[in-house]
């Protein structure tokens, strides 16, 4: 599913964030990645969802080589991956129900098609009575929850989160744990970047361990 | 299901504030264009009309000379005239008729004393005109004084006056689709700026250029139909406007604007489709360079 060989990132002429990094996913595998802040967790991540391409090395998504794509070809790549991100990203313009339902627009479906699935996975992620609500007058849990959905809804190939337990109390940061290994039975790939060790003692998942550029995979 | 879960929201903000500002410049550069072309129309049918006029008409001039008999020319004119092709009447105009024609430039006292030449007008078939060149000469076979005016050196000054003011118009008219292009790329950059944050999450949600071209495009076609409505009206209206300004007396310019919507000639109502050329333009102008403006700017921000 996911395939990486010797990968190096800069930005622009500054020094290597990620160095020599050489790692696989296997499709339907669930990961932690770790590391102190600045080790490049998320810098990682970006690759991964292909915000950024790598400077060097391979990067191989979904049997695809990256580096050789054009960029017209990555949307359709996109929509195969799921992202949670550290600031969730919701659009305070519209609301918690039109943000989930964002990738079902951009695959062009109707609203008439989507807005089951849409209520359903609000109503899974405990949002069930905040359709309406703009993210603006959420709590940071729900935005959390919102953006968990919204990366889920299309029913992506994988999985990308973003530290998604690190604005939400000890309590709700299980709950969240024990959804995304709800979906990951379900068939769908995670990789969850996070520095809460407690969360990962949760789990017997495989452990991808960042520092200074460098991954270990435990 | 709610209403509003029926009608999705709107991707990108509605209260884009570039949008506004487009609209109101854009309102403004086709209400200029709703004039540029009112003045295009009023030239050319202006023009069209005396063209006309003078090609239905041409006049046969002969001085007042003590070697001639007036009276013995004039008939033998009229004669050989009725029958040449072409000719549908002839008519001699009598000396008072002559005076009313030169009195506006030099007044009514004295022109009694004046050698006024008499005119004969003859009225030609517009589709079948004689041959002016060889009724001139036969006219001068028969008078030697007489002389031919076929008013086609007027007719040549008002086209070539006509072909120029319709030209200053084109530009005009060129200047200001170019400006609305130029005005339209910077609000597109200008919206694409302030949605920066909406522009990447859908990118990496999985839209493609096309998709998120589309959501902003559609405001821009929104805000060039309504400038070209508003400068529609407001064009309508201010020749409607001018025609009513004083319309007691004999203005020029509000008799124009009059003839404009008041007193179409035959066929003419066509022309005013014209007007509805500004709306389209503004609505195409919108529409085409956003998309591009938008496309190439949403390539670069990758």
């Amino acid at each position: 599913m996911l395939q990486l060989d010797a990968v190096g990132l800069r930005y622009g002429n500054g020094p290597e964030v990620l160095r020599d990094v050489s790692v696989r996913l296997e499709a339907g595998e669930f990961a932690f990645l770790t590391g102190a802040s600045g080790a490049g967790k998320t810098s990682l991540l970006r690759l991964l969802f292909l915000a950024l391409r790598p400077t060097r090395g391979r990067l191989e998504l979904f049997g695809e080589d990256v580096m050789s794509l054009h960029r017209k070809a990555l949307p359709k790549l996109r929509r195969r991956i799921g992202v949670v991100f550290q600031d969730f990203r919701l659009l305070d313009h519209l609301s918690t129900f039109d943000n989930v339902a964002l990738p079902l627009r951009i695959l062009g479906q109707k609203p008439e098609a989507y807005k089951r699935d849409v209520k359903d996975i609000l109503q899974w992620v405990g949002l069930g009575d905040k359709l309406e609500a703009l993210p603006p007058v959420l709590s940071g849990g729900e935005k959390q929850r919102a953006a968990i959905a919204r990366a889920v809804i299309s029913k992506p190939d994988i999985l990308l989160a973003d530290e998604p337990t690190g604005n939400v109390d000890p309590a709700l940061a299980k709950r969240l744990l024990h959804l995304f290994s709800e979906l990951n039975r379900q068939g769908t790939t995670v990789l969850l970047a996070t520095h809460d060790e407690s969360l990962i003692a949760q789990s017997n998942a495989t452990i991808w361990h960042l520092e200074q550029g460098k991954l270990q995979v435990s | 299901m709610t209403d509003r879960q029926s009608k999705p929201g709107s991707i990108v903000p509605t209260d884009a504030a570039p949008l506004r500002t487009l609209t109101a410049v854009m309102a403004v550069m086709c209400f200029l264009a709703m004039l540029s072309v009112g003045a295009m129309l009023l030239i050319n049918r202006a023009v069209a009309q005396w063209a006309s006029g003078l090609a239905s008409e041409v006049t046969v001039q002969l001085p007042q000379l003590s070697s001639r008999d007036m009276d013995q020319d004039l008939a033998t004119l009229t004669e050989l005239l009725a029958e040449v092709d072409g000719v549908k009447g002839v008519t001699i105009l009598d000396r008072k008729e002559g005076e009313k024609l030169l009195a506006p430039w030099i007044g009514e006292d004295g022109l009694d004393a004046l050698p006024i030449p008499r005119l004969i007008r003859v009225v030609v078939d517009d589709k079948h005109q004689p041959d002016f060149a060889a009724m001139e000469v036969q006219l001068q076979a028969a008078v030697p004084t007489a002389r031919l005016d076929t008013h086609r050196k007027w007719e040549a000054e008002l086209r070539r006056m006509a072909s120029t003011l319709t030209m200053i118009s084109s530009v005009v008219l060129a200047l200001i689709s170019l400006s609305a292009v130029a005005m339209v790329i910077f609000a597109a950059r200008a919206v694409l700026e302030a949605n920066r944050n909406v522009v990447e999450v859908l990118h990496i949600a999985g839209a493609d250029d096309d998709f998120i071209a589309n959501q902003i495009n559609r405001r821009f076609v929104a805000a060039g139909f309504w400038s070209g409505l508003i400068g529609l009206t407001g064009g309508v209206a201010m020749f409607l406007a001018l025609g009513y300004w004083d319309i007691g007396e004999n203005s020029g310019v509000a008799s124009a604007a009059r003839g404009l919507f008041y007193l179409p000639q035959e066929g003419d109502w066509r022309s005013l489709a014209w007007f509805l050329v500004v709306p389209i333009a503004a609505t195409s102008i919108a529409l085409v360079t956003s998309r591009m403006a938008l496309k190439r700017m949403l390539g670069e921000a990758q």
